[in-house]
């Protein structure tokens, strides 16, 4: 589902590369926790795999699809076909939960009727019932975080990408979000979370992938993690 | 073969009706942006009203100037005075040369008579000047009255007085033309006058427009740069740059079209309750208010495009920064 081969990255000539000749293949289906400490190269290798920084050297395939061939033009098809978690939610404040929800259908063009029978049901999913008019303004952290991964999900991409998807959340919240994340990845869709919480990691028993100064140091099916 | 046509012309239409959706749907994501950024929304529309005003009365006090100046240089005329006793013939012929005169827009004949009665009426209330009247020295001159084209280009008149012989048979020897003596500096400095305010007029008029345009430029990027995130996350989710764009653009035509019609309506009210006063410093505004009042839909239509152009533009150069990941 992705294959890094050999990916370098390095901001500015005379810099220490943030990843170096970084491999790793994940199979569809897999959940896969990246851990690393502040500026170990996880931030620079999700934005490799969302195309908002192409790699210096290497090779980067994700879906079938091989960054190397992939025009400008067709960014955004890509960025539709992997759903993208942020840390900080990056809701559109001016629109209701539903609209947020929408607006990642209506950019792929789908009609209203589908949209109409698609948005309630992912709704339902991330167990936002009843707050489809709310604001983002109007929810708690944790709430904002479903209505972000409600966003993500609905195209059903093949691939979720969660960058510290808990990182502003209280326990209790991080572990909804963690289970919904589960329930995700048991549907179907490959999985990649990068997060600094000991607990989560340690309690979740899957594959653990830790970088350090842009390398891969440790690469654990059921793996554990310590800071 | 027909199979495939069919296909094609299917796709055809199911592109089509998704390019509809997306047009559809960025009206609405504008027209919302619109009226859910509330203190955005008055800024940028206040910036553009007046904005948008400053053209309005810019280009009504162009029209105006033009009026009053074209006003004041067919006032300004020159006289050329003739003999007491002329006859009517020769009047006619010099009239005739005069006529034919690149530089000479029309001609009045005041006679002797006509111009004495003047002096009586101007004077009704001044004894002594009624009683020189009855002096048999005091003789009034026949005036030709000439209208320039353009009052600083006496030269061929000038030529004319010298070397025309029906005008130095019959000239009164003791009035020089009004144009030779001490009232030429005076009519030569109405025409400078009248040109540098034309001129400056004009300057000016491009100064102001230039300079609200880079105000309501500055405000959109200003409205733009705290929508940047925005931006940047409808990117990451894969929104093309168009319908990221699209928004902002139709935001950026309701504040034009609001703007135009808001400064239309305050701009001929401004003129419309400034009219009586101004004609007490004889600037006449009627001809522009009634040529506004003729046009009024096409003023509109013109300003709506003003307003919408410099919008969109002011949101295309705006955007473009932060649509690069």
């Amino acid at each position: 589902m992705i294959l890094l081969d050999r990916v370098t990255k390095t901001y500015g000539k005379t810099m220490k590369p943030a990843l170096n000749r970084i491999s790793l293949h994940v199979e569809p289906k897999e959940f896969v926790i990246l851990v690393g400490t502040s500026g170990a190269g996880k931030s620079t290798l999700l934005k490799l795999l969302t195309r908002e920084e192409k790699p210096t050297s290497g090779k980067i395939v994700v879906g079938g699809i091989d960054y190397d061939s992939l025009k400008d033009r067709h960014i955004p098809l890509l960025r539709r076909k992997v759903g993208v978690v942020f840390q900080d939610f990056k809701l559109l404040p001016q629109r209701t939960v539903y609209e947020n929800i929408a607006f990642a259908l209506e950019i792929a063009g789908m009609t209203s009727r589908e949209i109409k029978s698609t948005v309630p049901k992912v709704i339902e999913l991330v167990g936002l019932a009843g707050k489809e008019k709310s604001f983002p303004n109007q929810l708690s952290g944790g709430e904002r975080q479903r209505v972000a991964i409600a966003r993500a999900v609905v195209r059903q991409p093949k691939i979720l990408i969660a960058d510290e998807p808990t990182g502003n959340l209280d326990p209790k919240h991080s572990w909804d979000i963690i289970k919904l994340l589960e329930k995700i990845n048991r549907y179907g869709t490959t999985v990649i979370l990068t997060t600094h919480n000991v607990d989560i990691v340690n309690k979740l028993k899957r594959r653990v992938v830790t970088l350090d100064g842009g390398k891969i140091t440790s690469d654990q099916s059921q793996g554990s993690y310590r800071q | 073969m027909a199979k495939k046509i069919d296909a094609k012309s299917f796709a055809a239409q199911k592109r089509k009706r998704r390019q509809w959706l997306t047009f559809v749907r960025m009206v609405r994501y504008g027209v919302n942006n619109f009226s859910r950024n509330a203190w955005l929304t008055v800024a940028a529309t206040a910036v553009m009203t007046i904005t948008l005003l400053i053209v309005f009365m810019t280009l009504a006090a162009r029209s105006t100037l033009e009026t009053t100046v074209a006003d004041i240089r067919s006032k300004v005329d020159i006289s050329i005075y003739v003999k007491n006793d002329i006859e009517e013939s020769d009047v006619a012929a010099i009239t005739e040369d005069l006529q034919k005169l690149d530089s000479v827009r029309n001609i009045n004949y005041v006679s002797p008579e006509e111009a004495r009665g003047d002096f009586a009426k101007k004077n009704s209330n001044d004894a002594g000047a009624l009683n020189a009247l009855n002096e048999a020295t005091n003789k009034f001159p026949g005036i030709i009255r000439v209208n320039l084209v353009d009052i600083n280009e006496t030269g061929e008149l000038d030529t004319f007085v010298k070397n025309n012989e029906n005008y130095n048979a019959a000239k009164d020897p003791d009035r020089e033309p009004s144009f030779a003596g001490e009232r030429r500096t005076a009519i030569q400095n109405i025409g400078r006058w009248v040109d540098f305010a034309d001129r400056a007029g004009l300057g000016a008029s491009i100064v102001f427009v230039i300079i609200s345009s880079l105000i309501v430029f500055n405000t959109i990027r200003m409205a733009i740069f705290n929508r940047k995130e925005e931006i940047q996350m409808m990117k990451l989710i894969g929104a093309d740059r168009s319908f990221i764009r699209g928004p902002f653009i139709v935001e950026a035509v309701v504040y034009g079209f609001i703007a135009a019609v808001l400064a239309t309506g305050l701009g001929l009210l401004a003129l419309y309750s400034a009219q009586d006063s101004l004609l007490s410093y004889q600037v006449a505004i009627g001809p522009t208010l009634d040529f506004i009042f003729k046009y009024l839909g096409f003023i509109l239509l013109g300003m709506i495009g003003v307003g919408a152009t410099i919008g969109v533009i002011s949101s295309l150069f705006a955007t473009h920064k932060y649509l690069k990941i």
